[in-house]
C-alpha cells in the first residue's frame, strides 16, 4: 500500500510549497492529505490513517505545539512520526515540540534536499 | 549589522530558495512611504520585548508574478492565492527578523500573517523608535520590504 503523509499549514501557499518539495525531493508518497490548522488535522486523523505529518507551528484555532500535545495524548494517532516546518527555530520551541514527540524540523526557507534529508531517515 | 542588512539578506535567501528569484536589494528610503497605489501589502504583526511589524508591499503586477513563481502557475489576478503568499512571505521574513532578535521564542509572539489590497490604501503606524524601508528590484519589478521596531522596556 502507498504512503500517505499529511501537511498542516495555515497557508494554502505553504502547502502547495510543501507538497512540490515532497514530489521534487523524490520522496514516494501515494496520498497527500492537506489541513488547515491542528484542530483540523485531528478530525481528519479521526478516519485516516497517515504514514507521517508535516505540521507548522504558529497557525490559528489550534496551533502545532497544542496539537501535538493532543496527539501524544491519543493513543491511536501519537505512534505517527511528526516533522515541524516553520518560521519559528528557537531553540525552546523545537525542544517543546520534541518533548511531544516531534521526530524532527524544517526550518522555512527550505529547498527539496533538506526536506529528503530530514524525511528520508524516518521513512 | 543594521536592520537593513539583515532585511537585505532575509528577502535575498527568501527569494532564491523558495521561489527561485533573484532580487537585488537597494539604498533604504530615508522617509516611510504610507500609502500604496494598485498593490498588495503581506504583514505580519509582533509583540513581546519588541512590538512592531514586518510587512512587504508589491505592486499588484509584481505581486502576481511573485506568487506565480511561489506556486509554480501563471497568476492573472489578485485573488486569495496571492494574498496568502504575500502573508506568507511577510511570515517568513518576520521569523528570520525574529530570530535575530532573540533565542527565546517566547520573549517574541508573530500574528497569523495577514494581507490587503486595492486601488490606494494607507497604513497608519506610529514609531517610537525603529522604521527601515528597504527598496528591492527583481525581474518582475520593484518591492519593498518594511520593518517596524521598538524595543518595549
Amino acid at each position: 500500500m502507498g504512503k500517505k503523509v499529511l501537511i498542516i499549514d495555515d497557508s494554502s501557499t505553504m502547502r502547495k510549497i510543501v507538497t512540490r518539495s515532497l514530489r521534487q525531493a523524490g520522496l514516494d508518497f501515494d496520498t497527500i492529505l492537506e489541513a488547515g490548522d491542528g484542530q483540523e488535522a485531528l478530525q481528519l486523523l479521526a478516519k485516516e490513517n497517515v504514514d507521517i505529518i508535516l505540521s507548522d507551528i504558529n497557525m490559528p484555532n489550534m496551533d502545532g505545539i497544542e496539537f501535538l500535545r493532543q496527539k501524544s495524548a491519543n493513543a491511536a494517532i501519537k505512534g505517527i512520526p511528526v516533522v515541524m516546518i516553520t518560521t519559528e527555530a528557537g531553540a525552546d520551541i523545537l525542544a517543546e515540540a520534541k518533548s511531544l514527540g516531534a521526530k524532527g524540523s524544517i526550518k522555512k526557507p527550505f529547498t527539496p534536499e533538506q526536506v529528503s534529508e530530514v524525511l528520508g531517515g524516518l521513512m | 549589522m543594521s536592520w537593513e542588512t539583515h532585511i537585505a539578506d532575509a528577502t535575498v535567501e527568501i527569494f532564491s530558495t523558495m521561489l527561485m528569484m533573484e532580487v537585488s536589494p537597494r539604498p533604504p528610503l530615508t522617509e516611510r512611504i504610507k500609502t500604496h497605489q494598485d498593490s498588495v501589502t503581506g504583514m505580519v504583526g509582533m509583540a513581546g520585548i519588541y512590538k512592531g511589524m514586518l510587512a512587504i508591499h508589491a505592486p499588484s503586477s509584481v505581486s502576481m508574478n511573485i506568487t506565480g513563481n511561489f506556486l509554480g502557475l501563471e497568476v492573472d489576478e489578485v485573488n486569495d492565492d496571492v494574498k496568502d503568499a504575500m502573508g506568507e512571505l511577510a511570515n517568513m521574513l518576520a521569523g528570520s527578523i525574529k530570530a535575530k532578535l532573540s533565542d527565546n521564542s517566547k520573549d517574541i509572539q508573530l500574528s497569523i500573517p495577514s494581507a490587503v489590497c486595492g486601488d490606494s490604501y494607507s497604513l497608519d503606524y506610529q514609531p517610537q523608535q525603529g522604521c527601515s524601508m528597504v527598496p528591492f528590484e527583481s525581474t518582475a519589478g520593484q518591492f519593498l520590504v518594511e520593518l517596524q521596531l521598538e524595543q518595549q522596556t
